[in-house]
């Protein structure tokens, strides 16, 4: 399970601004994208949510294929616009999440291994 | 669900799958202030930091004792235990008020009008995923199962639970077409800026596996902002805007065919309780006289 409270890692993001590198090797795009996938997507992607219709897929690895789980291309523009308008009984996050945050969250997406 | 909400509640799934698998809810004190009551028997309270758990924030709380919904007022300082379960519900036991300093004179009206058991629903006008004006009127001889939602809650505990769980009754009644026939769900949004009939239509076909003929026994609906906060004050639901998202409770509402509040449900309820419940209030009608069959327009 890869959760960090959020306290942990606005300390995180604070030392790599204050430092201008990160003991993790991660950008600081990245790791605002980690921040924000802790926040608004690991409840359900890395959770086990019996009581849901549909259970969301895991995220790790997502771009190692050429396609995403709903069978679009595996591209950052596939999966921001996914993020922003929702797919299926996945949330929209448009006017919650800003073009850059979910820029940073696509770029942490791709560190998923 | 606002953001906040989301830190609060991403942390609390932290904390109950870091600190065991025991269903014995985690115990958190609280200290805050009393802002309004809701229709709903929730306290609003803007509390301060919890330690290892939450940072300060102003959200509604249910409280286990009602009691205390008749001695606490806006205003009130208070000291509680914040209970969290696993499945993601929490209240409060166990409120002290603290200081009376800050007590307004008055309660707020929208502690006052919330419909009781047996009251009548209101009828006002609504509007469904197809942009079909309807009213709670029309579904007159059939059981009615109301539940309120906002298509951009993230949270899996919260609006996705509820969905899910009327996706699983409405699957479950469609094999027996008796109940079928005598039973309806809607679900209402509490977010009618953003989730206009067109969103709700698609929000309801992802929980009808795309098949449209499902509206004809779940309805997806809207309304203007006055009728919605009528609505939910009705019924008991809170929800208030923060930080461009919505903080709200989770609340459900049984109305029998005659258009009556049969039953509540806001804290704790499973989706087989709430499916019999729904079939025994329209097997009931159905061999009480009074359930005819003028009333079935829908």
């Amino acid at each position: 399970m890869r959760r960090y409270p959020a306290g942990a890692c606005l300390i995180c993001a604070a030392s790599f601004l204050l430092t201008g590198c990160s003991s993790l090797g991660l950008s600081g795009a990245e790791l605002h994208g980690a921040r924000l996938f802790d926040l608004h997507c690991a409840e359900c992607h890395e959770e086990s949510n019996p009581d849901l219709k549909k259970q969301p897929p895991k995220l790790k690895g997502l771009f190692r294929s050429k396609r995403l789980p709903s069978g679009a291309p595996a591209t950052d523009q596939q999966v921001h616009k996914t993020i922003i308008e929702g797919l299926g009984t996945m949330p929209a996050f448009d006017q919650r999440l800003s073009d850059q945050e979910v820029d940073d969250l696509v770029k942490h997406l791709h560190t998923l291994k | 669900m606002s953001f906040r909400m989301l830190v609060v509640l991403t942390v609390a799934s932290l904390a109950t799958t870091t600190t065991g698998c025991g269903t014995k809810p985690k115990q958190y004190s609280l200290k805050g202030q009393v802002l309004d009551i809701s229709t709903s028997g929730e306290v609003i309270v803007r509390h301060e930091d919890i330690p290892g758990f939450m940072p300060a924030m102003t959200m509604p709380y249910k409280v286990r004792d009602p009691s205390v919904l008749q001695e606490v007022q806006p205003g009130d300082l208070i000291a509680a235990e914040l209970m969290v379960a696993k499945n993601g519900n929490y209240w409060l036991e166990g409120v002290r008020i603290t200081d009376q300093g800050g007590r307004k004179t008055a309660k707020p009206a929208m502690a006052t009008h919330v419909l009781k058991i047996g009251d009548k629903a209101p009828d006002l006008p609504l509007i469904n995923q197809d942009g079909k004006t309807f009213r709670l009127s029309d579904f007159k001889g059939k059981a009615l199962l109301i539940t309120f939602v906002y298509t951009r809650c993230p949270m899996p505990t919260f609006c996705p639970r509820l969905s899910s769980q009327f996706a699983k009754i409405h699957e479950h009644l469609a094999k027996t077409p008796d109940d079928y026939n005598k039973t309806h769900l809607l679900t209402i949004s509490f977010d009618p800026k953003y989730d206009t009939p067109a969103v709700l239509r698609r929000y309801g076909l992802a929980y009808l596996d795309n098949d449209a003929t499902g509206f004809s026994q779940w309805d997806f609906a809207t309304t203007n902002a006055t009728d919605l906060r009528a609505l939910a004050d009705a019924f008991g639901l809170t929800y208030f805007e923060e930080d461009n998202q919505i903080s709200h409770s989770m609340d459900i509402v049984l109305i029998t065919p005659e258009g009556s509040v049969a039953r509540y449900w806001s804290t704790d309820w499973t989706t087989a309780e709430l499916e019999d419940a729904l079939r025994q209030q329209s097997r009931a009608a159905a061999s009480a006289p009074s359930a005819s069959a003028e009333g079935m327009k829908r």
